[in-house]
């Protein structure tokens, strides 16, 4: 018979309990993000959509050989006038829908101090159509003044 | 710390909702007691009416009309209020938000944009569906819901029908809408459906007996079934500042309370006892195959019976309208939407029961407790002879 | 499966079993895990599950994919806790190399997984409070494993696919100021747990929902193979950590919750009882992290040595092991991941039997299966 009452004593005082709690945090600040009029900024290592610097790459193809997806196509720009390849791109295609985002294109990436091929911190993007997610970049049409490269070692692998 | 430091916006909050308060009472005193106004209203009309050249039978109708048209307003505009008001408690009780942008003011106007879109879906009856049951199911659920609030009594003198068996009319009316549950879980033609609609049958019965019997000792003090006398009853104060509500009552008010209380939530079908639609059991139980208007009606149908319930026990318990101050229908929605909070603040905490337990708690928990009520009741009515 | 006609014996009345699809569609199977029930009324008289709707074919993918490579499928297979298949990919790799990883690396292997093993089990502990019912303690446990999303996109950038654990140690180094948020992070969800009892862990309701509910015997336990929690949930004291420590696993001082009969409750307790030890477990690592370099010297182009290494780890969800074979080529030959959900999956056709259709999502819930490894 005691051990009646304490049981329900028991199971109201527990249930109570558990209303004492979802009533304190009732009081307490929300911790939402209103996200597109509040936004947080992304810690510094955050992998974003990658961005491709045309200019300082050597069209190595560490990148290509690295991505898991071979999402990354690149062609190395050859000299229309000697017919030799220069280490320059003349077109670098990334297909977004098959990136995976895991940074190990810009760990290949020997360029240096900056990565030609980087994550940015970017996060905001959509495509409609998947023709759009095959981002190309291509060479600027201005023709190439030096014929050997002299700031880039790094020839391709 | 349950009071934490208040920011900014707290502050600005609370500031908002102090000033609701002050002019939403200051209008309601203005306006006073809501149904000698409307009577006033009826007799200014009455006799414009009679000098028209139409039968009084059309007048008589066209009060009806009112009446009716009245209560389903009340019905929409509390229900959305409640829908808003629960997605915002279950928000802020899980450190969320909730709605914040429809309507600008923390998102007021949800709700209304949801109602439209309901109403703009399509409606679509699934192909092994029975039709007419499929069709009819939601309207059973919704009517008798409706037809209950014309003998809520919202104040005083603000009462659509004052039946002389008030109380018995809600209990016996508000049983009819598991016909319409288990309609619509058969007639869906789906698996899922048909077992939520079974055990909201099985449910609904078992809890309407204890939900009953609970209220028994109220009816042997008052002695009668109409809702406006119980209120009446519980008027005055003991020793000067008890109000004499039942729920005060020593020992018997507390346990009907509780057992009322608890069938009420099971009777509306809400967490810890929504096993009827049970979201993760039976992916939404009754309702699973019903969308658009359809479905809005169930929607309805539930926190409209979330409303009933509440205003029954504020009409049983808490006194009705009877407050100081302020007019009784103020007091009477306050109280109501009090014993609303603690539905959601249930539903929002506790884990859902399981069939077979809910079955064991109804009939060997709650069924001899309120019997035991009663005897208590009854010993006390008779020796104090009251 | 034919649904058959039971008859009540002494009378003619008869009723028919039913054959009700719990999935792939259905809010509760995690995923798309189908299990094909045969229901008397709403007791199960028998139950199989199908699983394959998630079926990415990772291990063949394994077989065109360089070492690295491959830890970023690595990181697909039980999503809500990458660093642990992150971290037996690289053990895996690293035996077959024969890499000692430094000091440092282990540590903060250590804290990585660890953390996600909280992150995981809250997630287990939010989403069995909405197979149960209760829908508030799922945000506030997503709450809590938000901060440590947070903590691991601070160092390694992204927030369930980590890449984080390479082969020969880490990604990166710390970030600044990290271990400081860790620890703050670490102060924070303590008191939390006192919470989690209350809403849930001796909630009546409950506690009535699941104890003496899906008992898993110690026979079938071992029959089955089943591991990590679910195995300590009947009383076995099993953990890897303690039995076959790797990462230096043997520094730190940590017990192992068993349960007692082997209930979903007793399931769902063991796990509640690892995050207080795993806060344990990072509090020592980052007390005694040690200096020095993380990672160990690795080859550029890894291409181990004719050979095949098995390696395995105490995940969230159990023993994951992986059994890699070398051709001395820079891409493994074949790959076979030992997953723990899938194996512990396959308990649920025997314990279901007899059960309450309520107490499926009860059961299956408890179990903490990722559609994602199951079907890998």
């Amino acid at each position: 018979m005691i051990n009646y009452f304490k049981t329900i004593y028991q199971v109201s005082k527990a249930l109570l309990q558990g209303m004492a709690v979802t009533g304190r945090w009732l009081f307490q600040p929300a911790i939402t993000v209103q996200y597109p009029d509040e936004k947080l900024t992304p810690p510094e290592r955050f992998r974003g959509t990658l961005v491709f610097d045309k200019e300082t790459c050597t069209a190595c193809n560490l990148c290509v050989k690295a991505c898991p997806t071979a999402c990354i196509s690149l062609e190395p720009y050859v000299d229309p006038a000697t017919q030799k390849r220069i280490a320059k791109v003349n077109w670098y295609q990334i297909d977004f829908g098959k990136c995976n985002y895991c940074r190990l294109c810009e760990e290949a990436c020997p360029t240096k101090p900056i990565k030609s091929v980087r994550h940015s911190h970017d996060y905001e993007w959509s495509m409609k159509e998947r023709s759009e997610m095959f981002v190309k970049w291509k060479r600027d049409p201005s023709p190439v003044i030096a014929d050997t490269p002299k700031d880039t070692g790094t020839k391709a692998a | 710390m349950i009071f934490p430091v208040l920011t900014q916006s707290q502050k600005r909050s609370i500031g908002v909702l102090a000033l609701m308060g002050l002019i939403g009472g200051g209008t309601a005193m203005a306006i006073g007691e809501l149904g000698m106004r409307l009577t006033q209203i009826w007799e200014f009309l009455l006799p414009i009416l009679q000098k028209l050249p139409i039968p009084e039978m059309a007048s008589q109708i066209a009060g009806m009309v009112i009446e009716c048209s009245l209560l389903i307003g009340f019905i929409s505009v509390s229900v959305m209020f409640m829908v808003w008001w629960e997605r915002k408690v279950s928000a802020h009780m899980q450190s969320r938000l909730g709605p914040m942008t429809t309507g600008g003011w923390h998102g007021w106007a949800q709700t209304i944009a949801d109602g439209i879109k309901l109403i703009l879906k399509e409606d679509i009856i699934p192909e092994s569906a029975n039709s007419w049951v499929h069709r009819l199911a939601p309207v059973l659920v919704f009517v008798p819901a409706f037809i209950c609030y014309a003998v809520l009594p919202f104040g005083s003198n603000l009462i659509a029908v004052n039946l002389d068996i008030g109380v018995l009319f809600i209990f016996a009316i508000s049983g009819l809408s598991v016909l319409g549950i288990v309609m619509a879980g058969w007639g869906s033609g789906n698996k899922y459906s048909m077992l939520g609609g079974l055990r909201a049958a099985a449910q609904s019965v078992s809890y309407e007996i204890p939900r009953v019997l609970s209220i028994v000792p109220i009816l042997l003090f008052v002695g009668s079934l109409k809702l406006t006398d119980i209120a009446n009853y519980q008027s005055g104060m003991w020793f000067g500042f008890i109000p004499r509500w039942f729920i005060f009552y020593p020992v018997i008010g507390q346990i009907a309370f509780i057992i009322f209380l608890i069938s009420s939530v099971a009777e509306t079908n809400r967490t810890p006892f929504d096993i009827a639609e049970a979201e993760s059991e039976l992916v939404a139980g009754f309702h699973t195959e019903y969308s658009g208007m359809k479905f809005s009606l169930f929607f309805l149908a539930e926190y409209a019976y979330v409303f009933l319930s509440s205003g029954l026990t504020t009409a049983l318990f808490l006194g009705g309208g009877s407050g100081p101050l302020l007019p009784t229908w103020v007091w009477f929605l306050l109280k109501s939407f009090g014993i609303v909070f603690l539905f959601l603040w249930f539903r929002w905490t506790f884990p859902r029961m399981r069939v077979d337990r809910l079955m064991e708690f109804t009939w060997k928990f709650l069924m001899p407790w309120s019997f035991v009520n009663i005897l208590i009741a009854g010993a006390v009515v008779l020796a104090l002879g009251v | 499966m034919a649904t058959e006609l039971i008859r009540i014996p002494g009378s003619d009345f008869q009723t028919e079993e039913m054959i009700l699809n719990l999935g792939p569609q259905h809010p509760s199977t995690h995923g798309v895990l189908r299990v094909v029930l045969k229901i008397d009324g709403e007791v199960i008289t028998a139950a199989q599950p199908d699983v394959g709707y998630l079926h990415r074919g990772t291990e063949k993918l394994a077989e065109n994919r360089t070492y690295p490579q491959m830890l970023v499928i690595s990181d697909r297979w039980d999503y809500l806790s990458a660093m642990s298949n992150n971290l037996i990919w690289c053990l895996a790799v690293e035996k077959l190399l024969q890499i000692e990883v430094p000091l440092r690396g282990d540590y903060l292997r250590v804290i990585m997984v660890e953390l996600n093993r909280i992150a995981s089990h809250l997630v287990f502990f939010g989403t069995y409070g909405i197979d149960i019912g209760a829908y508030t303690p799922f945000l506030h446990a997503f709450r809590e494993r938000e901060k440590i999303l947070d903590l691991f996109e601070e160092v390694s950038g992204a927030r369930m696919t980590y890449n984080y654990i390479r082969i020969g140690g880490v990604m990166a180094d710390l970030p600044e100021d990290w271990i400081g948020k860790c620890r703050s992070f670490l102060e924070w969800i303590k008191p939390r747990f006192v919470e989690y009892d209350i809403l849930l862990t001796e909630n009546p309701i409950f506690k009535d929902r699941t104890q003496n509910i899906g008992i898993i015997s110690k026979e079938d336990a071992i029959s089955y193979a089943i591991t990590g929690p679910n195995l300590r949930g009947c009383g076995i004291s099993f953990d890897l950590r303690k039995d076959e420590p790797y990462c230096h696993y043997q520094d730190f001082k940590f017990d192992v919750p068993t349960g007692k009969q082997g209930d979903c409750w007793d399931r769902y307790w063991v796990r509640i009882q690892e995050m207080k030890e795993s806060v344990k477990i990072v509090e020592q690592a980052l007390d005694h992290l040690p200096t020095g370099v993380p990672n160990a010297k690795v080859p550029r182009i890894i291409r181990p040595p004719v050979g095949e290494s098995y390696a395995q780890l105490e995940a969230p969800r159990g023993v994951l092991g992986i059994y890699c074979l070398s051709a001395g080529e820079d891409k493994p030959y074949r790959v076979h991941v030992r997953a723990p959900s899938f194996i512990n999956l396959t308990i649920l056709q025997k314990i279901l039997v007899g059960m309450k259709l309520a107490d499926v999502v009860a059961i299956l819930g408890s179990i903490d299966i990722v559609l994602g490894e199951v079907d890998r």
